[in-house]
């Protein structure tokens, strides 16, 4: 549930996804959900040219299973309340793998 | 079940030897061919793998090495006791 | 519930919690190497990591010679999908 938080708390920002087929779209991200899919609104993608398939769509719901990255905005990152969280979630988990 | 005298991880489930091997040299293989031998800190049950002392080796020549390493248990194709 | 604060390594994961704040070095498939300060990361290994330097490993075929080129970028802050990580270990000493 981490990055499901975590991701909530980046609604409303600007943020490239980017695919593990090297596509980068960068938009709004909108919602999330537990499986980490991603809606982004008003998108564009970076190398346009390479990949002109998208350019006519708006808005796009990517699925989280083929997200390879998304880069984020520093300024949006609370760092030491992500640290821990982290370690809050690593000490509930501890154990669970085996 | 029970054929008398057998060695120590014979007869019990494949993990038994993981934990009799934990703290010795290990080689661990990747689904990629890349090799890692060291120390075997600790297995976890999805093969996730910490390991110390550890050299990477590609195509059999060593890459570098790491004082520790977490390797991620999706990628292991195995782990074998180095003697 | 015990919470064992700073428990020794005990599962392969304690190693990574080890690494929280540190600079790591992180191989992923696909012939890709991130270095950065791990922020956050999860049981599927998971990450967000800043001021992260990646490099990607090409293998450019020249006429009949193989040569290996690198490609870097930076990324000021990196969620990083925990399904293409391969290692994770603390800054590398030799390369």
């Amino acid at each position: 549930m981490l990055f499901f938080s975590f991701f909530k708390t980046l609604i409303d920002h600007d943020v490239t996804v980017e695919l593990k087929n090297d596509i980068q779209i960068r938009g709004i991200l909108k919602s999330v959900d537990q499986y980490l899919n991603i809606k982004l609104e008003d998108i564009s993608v970076v190398d346009e040219l390479k990949y002109p398939h998208l350019s006519a769509v708006k808005n796009i719901f990517i699925r989280g299973s083929v997200v390879r990255y998304v880069h984020l905005p520093a300024a949006a990152v609370d760092i030491p309340l992500l640290e821990d969280a982290t370690r809050r979630e690593a000490a509930n988990q501890a154990g669970k793998a085996k | 079940m029970e054929n008398g005298n057998t060695s120590q991880s014979e007869g019990k489930d494949p993990s038994g030897f993981l934990g009799e091997i934990t703290g010795n040299p290990v080689i661990v293989k990747l689904n990629s061919g890349v090799v890692y031998k060291g120390e075997l800190q600790s297995v976890d049950g999805y093969m996730n793998i910490a390991l110390e002392k550890t050299e990477e080796y590609v195509n059999g020549v060593k890459r570098r090495s790491y004082g520790d390493a977490f390797v991620r248990g999706n990628n292991v194709m195995y782990i074998s006791a180095d003697s | 519930m015990p919470e064992e604060e700073s428990a020794p390594v005990a599962e392969p994961l304690d190693l990574v919690r080890l690494l929280l704040d540190e600079i790591v070095c992180v191989k992923l498939r696909g012939d890709r190497e991130l270095k950065g300060r791990l922020h956050a990361y999860d049981g599927h290994c998971n990450m967000v990591l800043g001021d992260v330097e990646e490099t990607i490993y090409v293998v450019e075929d020249e006429g009949d010679e193989e040569e290996v080129k690198t490609v870097s970028r930076k990324s000021e802050m990196l969620f990083v999908r925990g399904d293409s990580v391969v290692l994770i270990a603390p800054q590398a000493r030799s390369s």
